[in-house]
């Protein structure tokens, strides 16, 4: 009996919760619409919606896209068109539904325009073809996507990116030696071109010899760390020079490399930048990162967006370029703005 | 309370250990079985074995297995009792977020780790609260508490990795242990204490045995007097602990609170579990299968790398391994009946 009672009790609680759930629907929806018939895609004068989705959330390079978008946005406030930018993206890399999920309810939410990073080349196509149907241009930044239903391409060339790399490898291990390389994870189009990149690099140099080329680091720095430790522990003792395509898996092996005592003695070379990356290229314990530039890349998406929007001129690809970062040249002024970015200037 | 259950009712499950049968025998050695084969399998190929069976890779190994073991500690009392918490991976991001978050905060390690511990017992005793209060299953509370761990971890890092300044805790799952008379890292010696504790208090305590108790017979546990749903908010409590020692763990391992980290980590914690001889339908679970279950899994993923089999390789096999444990364990449990 008791125990009917307490279920009965929290039903209702249930129940009040509910009602009071959709009261609270029901305000927000009556208030806006009192004053006018809302349309469904914004008049000139109205602030454009455009959607801007990363791959992640958590790495520092997607905060400077970030700032680059709200500098782009601030220019054009100044000229006289009003944009709304709505970050939102999975928090984890390998999550490609709900990547998937956040295009899909912007598009549902009849957005203007949308700027996305894809983390899967194939997995996306489908949402973009969507959108083409729907008329909303996609420019599509960071990484490539297996389609031609987008607007613009703006990213970098992550092939020279990846062959920039293994230069510089090669440089600084003298033309010769054992090297390894641990793959990102599969389906990133923009790492799988850094990777291929490099190992051309490899081949034009007849001392170098791949140990290990084909295991994979993983969406987190834990799972390159762990990805790292094993793929040492066979060949740490051997080799002279690691490449690792992204900003978590060089993390992740720069964490292994510390623990098997091999920081600074083994060359390495790693790809985009943090404070952490940072802090160990001062230390020569990186030979080298390549360095993208998505500052430029999250400022020139959503103007290449907004002019898609509004009918104006626009280019269908752009690069934004890489640039091999060492610990020799890391102090000039423009390699310090590329790895510091104003990012705090532009988001709070 | 008396512990001792009333006659009628067989809430005490046969708790006197049995003969030496070879069943028991089978069930005590299997999961060691199960490690030698593992081991074995790689030092098969001379090239691997050269650099596999050496005591580098053995604390590489080890150091690995740590936080997954600690979780299987906790998950080993949940899964005894006849529960299933699916919020670990969760937990794990939480707590490690939390405990970057008061060192970023300039609190002392102290602190920041009593933090991560005091905050995964407390998802405990929410977990366990909702499954006595609502009637629900575990199943299904803790498949929403994993969702809200997890959105509470990305809220307070602000969906960001969360950098905190190195203090001693990086030292507590370092490969090379400083000092170097420990052997391994402090976190496999941690790992190893609360092991032993945590079979005296399964073996040799009332609490213990009601754990089992509950796990072996819930109805026959609340007739004969045993406060069940505290209890089980004490066990889902008492495992939260472990799950957030877990996750102070994972901080000190990367120098950072990963919101996104340790996503599906409880399915490896179950894994370990089950493997060692955990039955999903309560009263049976062996802390030192659970050990050895996290210890196989991780050698596994190793050992793959090492002898260089791709993803899908390591992934298949993990899943081989996990249905052939839960096979033989089966077959040992039929044999005695029949």
């Amino acid at each position: 009996m008791v125990h009917t009672t307490k279920t009965l009790g929290m039903a209702a609680a249930l129940l009040g919760l509910m009602a009071a759930l959709a009261g609270c629907n029901h305000t927000t929806e009556t208030g806006p619409s009192t004053g006018s018939a809302m349309p469904s895609v914004a008049p000139a004068g109205k602030s454009l919606r455009i959607a801007v989705i990363p791959k992640g959330t958590t790495h520092e390079y997607w905060k400077s896209i970030h700032a680059g978008a709200i500098k782009a946005q601030q220019e054009l406030a100044a000229k006289g068109t009003a944009v709304e930018i709505l970050w939102k993206g999975p928090a984890r890399e390998d999550d490609r539904n709900a990547q998937i999920d956040v295009v899909q309810t912007f598009l549902s939410q009849k957005v203007d325009g949308i700027v996305l990073a894809p983390l899967d080349s194939q997995a996306l196509v489908s949402p973009v073809a969507d959108a083409a149907k729907q008329k909303v241009p996609v420019v599509i930044i960071d990484s490539a996507l297996n389609s031609t239903d987008y607007t613009s391409f703006v990213a970098t060339d992550n092939k020279k990116g990846g062959l920039l790399a293994g230069q510089q490898l090669a440089k600084v291990l003298g033309g010769k030696g054992k090297v390894i390389m641990i793959r990102y994870q599969q389906g990133s189009a923009s790492t799988e071109q850094r990777e291929a990149g490099f190992l051309d690099a490899m081949k034009a140099v007849p001392g170098i010899t791949l140990v290990s080329a084909d295991q994979f680091a993983g969406p987190t720095v834990d799972t390159a760390y762990k990805s790292s430790q094993n793929v040492l522990s066979r060949f740490g003792s051997q080799t002279n020079g690691i490449f690792m395509p992204n900003e978590s898996s060089t993390r992740g092996m720069l964490l292994a490399l510390k623990d098997a005592g091999l920081l600074g003695k083994v060359k390495f070379v790693g790809f985009d930048s943090s404070t952490d990356l940072v802090t160990a290229l001062k230390a020569n314990q990186l030979q080298g990162l390549v360095v993208q530039n998505p500052f430029k890349m999250g400022y020139l998406s959503l103007l290449t967006a907004v002019s898609a929007v509004k009918g104006e001129k626009f280019e269908k690809s752009i690069d934004t370029g890489v640039t091999l970062v060492t610990p020799e040249n890391m102090n000039t002024p423009e390699i310090q703005t590329l790895l510091n970015p104003p990012i705090d200037q532009y988001l709070k | 309370m008396s512990t001792t259950a009333s006659p009628s009712v067989p809430t005490e499950p046969p708790k006197r250990l049995p003969p030496m049968s070879a069943s028991r025998l089978l069930s005590l050695f299997g999961p060691f079985i199960g490690l030698l084969l593992v081991t074995l399998l790689f030092s098969i190929r001379p090239d691997v074995r050269e650099h596999f069976l050496t005591p580098d890779n053995f604390r590489i190994v080890v150091t690995q297995t740590v936080i997954t073991a600690i979780g299987a500690l906790g998950m080993t009392l949940i899964i005894i009792s006849g529960g299933i918490d699916l919020s670990v991976g969760s937990v794990l991001a939480l707590t490690s977020v939390t405990a970057a978050i008061f060192l970023r905060g300039h609190q002392s390690p102290w602190v920041a780790l009593l933090a991560a511990i005091t905050l995964g017992g407390v998802v405990g005793i929410v977990n366990g609260s909702l499954i006595t209060a609502l009637r629900v299953t575990p199943f299904i509370v803790t498949l929403g508490t994993l969702g809200i761990a997890r959105g509470a971890a990305k809220w307070l890092a602000q969906d960001q990795a969360v950098n905190a300044p190195p203090t001693w805790l990086n030292n507590l799952v370092a490969t090379y242990p400083e000092p170097s008379w420990l052997i391994v890292a402090p976190g496999v010696w941690l790992t190893l204490i609360l092991a032993v504790v945590t079979a005296v208090v399964l073996r040799a305590t009332t609490l213990g045995r009601r754990i089992v108790a509950i796990g072996s017979n819930e109805t026959a546990s609340r007739l004969s007097g045993l406060r069940v749903d505290f209890l089980k908010i004490g066990i889902y409590a008492l495992a939260g602990l472990y799950f957030g020692l877990a996750g102070g763990l994972q901080f000190g391992r990367l120098g950072m609170g990963d919101p996104t980290g340790n996503m599906g980590a409880e399915l490896d914690v179950i894994a370990a579990v089950v493997i060692g001889g955990g039955s999903l339908s309560g009263g049976e679970g062996s802390v030192l299968g659970s050990l050895l279950g996290a210890l196989i899994m991780a050698l596994l993923r190793n050992g793959s790398q090492q002898i260089g089999w791709s993803d899908y390789v390591q992934d298949i096999i993990i899943g081989v391994v996990i249905i052939v444990a839960v096979a033989l364990d089966r077959l040992r449990h039929r044999k005695p009946a029949g």
